[in-house]
């Protein structure tokens, strides 16, 4: 009797279980306020008696597209985050004042016109940055996006209250004004240059996070955060099931016209190998993030893979602290690490050649010198100029030395496996040439952390994939300012260059407001990088994105990947 | 037996109390919440320095403890670096039921993010368990009746192939195959990842479509290794006087095994399941990865991944509660199945 009583409890559990949570009521929004004037609208059908008795045609099945990614949001309001999965999805519910195509050209979105010098949206001397609101924008529910949204969007991310994931660029305003509903004026006290590539990246509601921050005095428990059920963008926020999936259903009140799809369904899938089997299957319309070695297999099964230049390349950042390997102060020796790695075979074998060795930090934008190449894989001419500088094998155990110092760097880099293969890869090539790598690796908080190996000068080369703030090309990295010290420990100069002509380049071009100007400084920058070896780019690291079939009229930008959300439709 | 329960709920106070100092201390020492906010590019220096004073984490090691535990309401905190504190804290600590909020998912109070996961987690991990005691009791009782049999022989080998597979490779290879190659074959297939087909909707036979390749990936291990243990203590058991005086009292074969023979063989299980029982809330880390399945052994692993100290330590709290109160249960139940044992 007790057993029965046991098997009987549990069965009426794990009943409970799966009605509570397949019943579970789904919060979906529906917009409150009736389209605007001009606006696509839905036909009402009179209230007519019926005049025939023909069975009412079913409703039609909604247009839903399912995409998979790897990775699950910390956050949306897009202040409180910069994960990339939930940045690009901005696109679909929280526009940004304008985004980019895919050519990674500005395109205005809550905008009129994208402010410049000929339009008098931009000042002469780059310190004043005028916008113009449409007329016509509205948030979800109906209520219209002003100026205010704008002001207040930039109070919330500088209140100290708020633990916003960056401030930046938000603290390099000196003043913000609306001097009417449709206009915000920028002011910054020095010429603000990456402003195309870095402001207003969404907007939060005043009128729903207002009553929240007067009440609670921050915004960080605020409901939006995670159910940002008022937005901006072509779709609407409807539910988030933690760990499985968020949908997204069209906003009928968007202002450049209704979605083409009904709802767009994100799960989350963390494990690679079932993305792909996912995708295989259909059970997934659109993936990324996925390894080169998956494209093969989601090509033969008839995924499109579209490759997405978004600014990132992977790298070997040099170290030239005091602590990191002497051999490396000597340009010589970097030259000769770099023409010691045959990155080219690398890239063909590794990567099955589906992208290109990276040859500056600035490839694939105007910003990299069109004059340079790869350095070639030459060990000849690499074991010269090792030679040269002093360092020869003199104990014969198959590595050069220099007065008692063996040429051995510590290679670190995350637990990623083609980054991993890389450095296998790397240790057999330059060994060859007579310098030895110790390899390491950490997982990615570890390898990142304040007090991690990079930016405690643990290592000689460091390796990961980064951009600027793409498509603009302003980095800090080389800024001697940026070295990190005692009373700067959080410098982002962990390779320790101080390279004063390098750092004089980028502190020009910080003040440039002529575009071209800019563009021969970066040459000029790229070029000094390069020749001085302080960065040796291994490959370009677009993003990957798998496509059905189902999906059509598609198109990427690097920088607003959802750019043309709206356009996408559900083959027939 | 009150008594005993209750001395052992005392016991277990500064147990937990020492775990949870042992878990923090390891917790702050596993990574940076920071470094991974700069998303795809490194954290900025003016954000990290921010944040590291907003969510606290400028603090020496014994204070964080501090407010972990008792709260920080007691205490000013400086928001804006100034220098001065100004901002009364607002944590009241775990033992006012106050795990902190999650960094991860700034502003969530860690038991929510938790507690939004565990229907989830049993719904996989509840059936799951019923299948393999079901699943191992009708094999190890079946191959000990038949002892070297060549039933016996098939079941014995098969059960080694299971319990030396490594769970993501089954998951994997039944995804793939239940999956990816039925539906290319145009047979009835299985789906691969998630709980219901979007298309269709969350209903109650979507959820259990979707539960058929975890629940069978989880319990294909176990029940091969726990058929085992009832194979050997059947064996044992059925070797005993007792059951050949049974026997031979011409009780019914069905009698002998069940009422007489199992519940002697039953002490180890019950051992093993106990131990089980307090990791059903923990989830089933990889097969949960594997097939999307929204529980807590993800949430462990994601969370972990961004040093997300509240969430993971509430979970590890949770989870060791469990395993002192499972620990009790066992020992109780041993009580009821062996009369000689008397707990004091």
């Amino acid at each position: 009797m007790k057993g029965n009583w046991l098997f009987k409890s549990l069965a009426i559990f794990v009943l409970l279980a799966i009605l509570l949570t397949a019943c579970k009521p789904t919060e979906t929004v529906a917009p409150t306020e009736p389209p605007m004037a001009g606006e696509p609208t839905e036909v009402v059908p009179p209230v007519t008696a019926p005049t025939e008795t023909a069975p009412p045609e079913p409703p039609a099945e909604p247009k839903v597209a399912v995409f998979i990614f790897t990775q699950e949001f910390d956050n949306l309001n897009p202040y409180y985050t910069n994960m990339w999965f939930s940045s690009i999805t901005q696109q679909l519910w929280d526009a940004w004042a304008w985004d980019f195509d895919d050519k990674n050209a500005p395109h205005p979105v809550l905008v009129a016109e994208m402010p410049s010098i000929e339009n008098g949206g931009l000042s002469e001397d780059g310190k004043v940055i005028t916008m113009k609101l449409r007329d016509d924008i509205v948030w979800s529910d109906g209520e219209p996006i002003t100026s205010a949204d704008f002001i207040f969007t930039y109070e919330m991310i500088m209140n100290p209250s708020n633990t916003v994931a960056s401030t930046y660029p938000n603290d390099q305003i000196e003043t913000i004004e609306a001097p009417d509903d449709r206009t915000v004026v920028l002011t910054f006290s020095e010429p603000f240059i990456p402003w195309v590539a870095t402001l207003w990246h969404g907007l939060l509601p005043k009128h729903v996070l207002e009553p929240v921050f007067e009440a609670e005095g921050t915004i960080d428990n605020a409901e939006w955060n995670l159910k940002p059920t008022v937005g901006c963008g072509p779709f609407v926020f409807a539910e988030w099931e933690s760990g499985s999936f968020v949908r997204f259903v069209a906003n009928e009140n968007y202002w450049l016209g209704r979605p083409m799809l009904d709802e767009i369904f994100i799960r989350f899938v963390p494990d690679d190998a079932s993305q792909i089997n996912a995708l295989l299957a259909g059970d997934g319309d659109l993936g990324t993030f996925f390894a080169y070695s998956d494209v093969p297999q989601l090509e033969e099964a008839g995924i499109e893979i579209y490759t997405v230049q978004s600014g990132y390349n992977e790298g070997w950042y040099i170290v030239l602290s005091e602590d990191a390997h002497p051999a490396l102060q000597d340009v010589r020796v970097r030259q000769a690490i770099a023409m010691g790695f045959d990155r080219e075979t690398l890239v063909e074998d590794l990567l099955l050649g589906l992208t290109k060795v990276a040859v500056t930090y600035w490839d694939n934008t105007p910003y990299a010198n069109p004059a340079l190449e790869p350095w070639p894989y030459d060990p000849d001419q690499a074991m010269a100029l090792l030679e040269e500088a002093g360092w020869v094998d003199t104990n014969t155990d198959g590595t050069r030395d220099k007065d008692g110092v063996e040429l051995i760097l510590k290679y670190g880099t995350t637990t990623r496996a083609v980054r991993q293969d890389t450095q296998a890869v790397a240790q057999q090539q330059l060994a060859e040439i007579g310098v030895g790598l110790e390899l390491l690796n950490y997982d990615y908080d570890l390898f990142f952390a304040v007090d991690g190996p990079c930016a405690m000068g643990e290592l000689d080369i460091m390796e990961w994939s980064d951009t600027t703030d793409f498509p603009d090309p302003n980095t800090s990295y080389w800024l001697i300012s940026e070295i990190p010290t005692e009373d700067y420990p959080v410098g982002l100069n962990w390779q320790r260059i101080n390279d004063p002509e390098v750092d004089a380049l980028f502190q020009l071009q910080a003040t440039q407001v002529d575009p071209d100007e800019r563009v021969a400084t970066f040459h000029e920058i790229s070029k000094l990088i390069y020749e001085r070896v302080y960065w040796l780019g291994l490959w370009q690291d677009p993003d990957l994105f798998g496509v059905t079939g189902k999906i059509q009229n598609i198109k990427f930008s690097g920088t607003t990947p959802f750019y043309n959300i709206i356009e996408w439709e559900l083959a027939d | 037996m009150t008594r005993y329960i209750i001395r052992r709920i005392l016991q277990a106070i500064p147990l937990l109390f020492f775990i949870s100092l042992v878990l923090f201390i390891l917790m702050m020492n596993m990574g940076d919440p920071l470094s991974t906010m700069g998303g795809r590019r490194v954290t900025r220096p003016s954000d990290r320095e921010r944040l590291t004073r907003q969510l606290g984490l400028d603090k020496p090691l014994h204070i964080q403890y501090l407010y972990w535990l008792i709260g920080n309401d007691w205490d000013e905190l400086d928001l804006d670096g100034d220098g001065i504190p100004e901002t009364a804290g607002n944590r009241k600590g775990v033992l006012r039921g106050d795990f902190g909020n999650s960094i991860v998912s700034r502003g969530k109070p860690a038991l929510e993010v938790i507690w939004e996961r565990i229907p989830n987690t049993l719904l996989l991990m509840i059936p799951a368990e019923i299948v393999i005691v079901l699943g191992a009791l009708s094999v190890g009782i079946y191959s000990a009746l038949r002892q070297y049999s060549l039933t016996d022989h098939v079941i014995t080998t098969a059960t080694f192939i299971g319990y030396s597979m490594p769970i993501f490779f089954i998951a994997l290879l039944t995804m793939f195959i239940f999956a990816v190659l039925f539906k290319r074959w145009g047979l009835p297939y299985l789906p691969t990842v998630g709980m219901f087909d979007p298309a269709v909707g969350k209903t109650i036979p979507q959820v259990l479509w979707h539960m058929v390749l975890p629940v069978f990936s989880i319990a294909a291990i176990s029940t091969a290794g726990y058929s085992r243990y009832i194979r050997s203590t059947m064996l044992e058991v059925l070797s005993q006087d007792y059951i050949r005086t049974a026997k031979s009292k011409g009780l019914p074969q069905r009698e002998v095994v069940f009422i007489h023979a199992l519940k002697n063989a039953s002490l180890p299980i019950v051992t093993i399941i106990g131990l089980d029982l307090p990791f059903l809330l923990a989830g089933a880390l990889v097969t949960e990865s594997i097939f999307a399945w929204p529980g807590m052994g993800r949430l462990f692993i994601d969370h972990l991944e961004r040093a997300d100290v509240p969430v993971v330590m509430g979970i590890m709290i949770i989870i060791s509660i469990a395993v002192v109160f499972f620990q009790l249960v066992t020992d109780i139940t041993y009580a009821w199945l062996d009369p000689r044992i008397h707990l004091e």
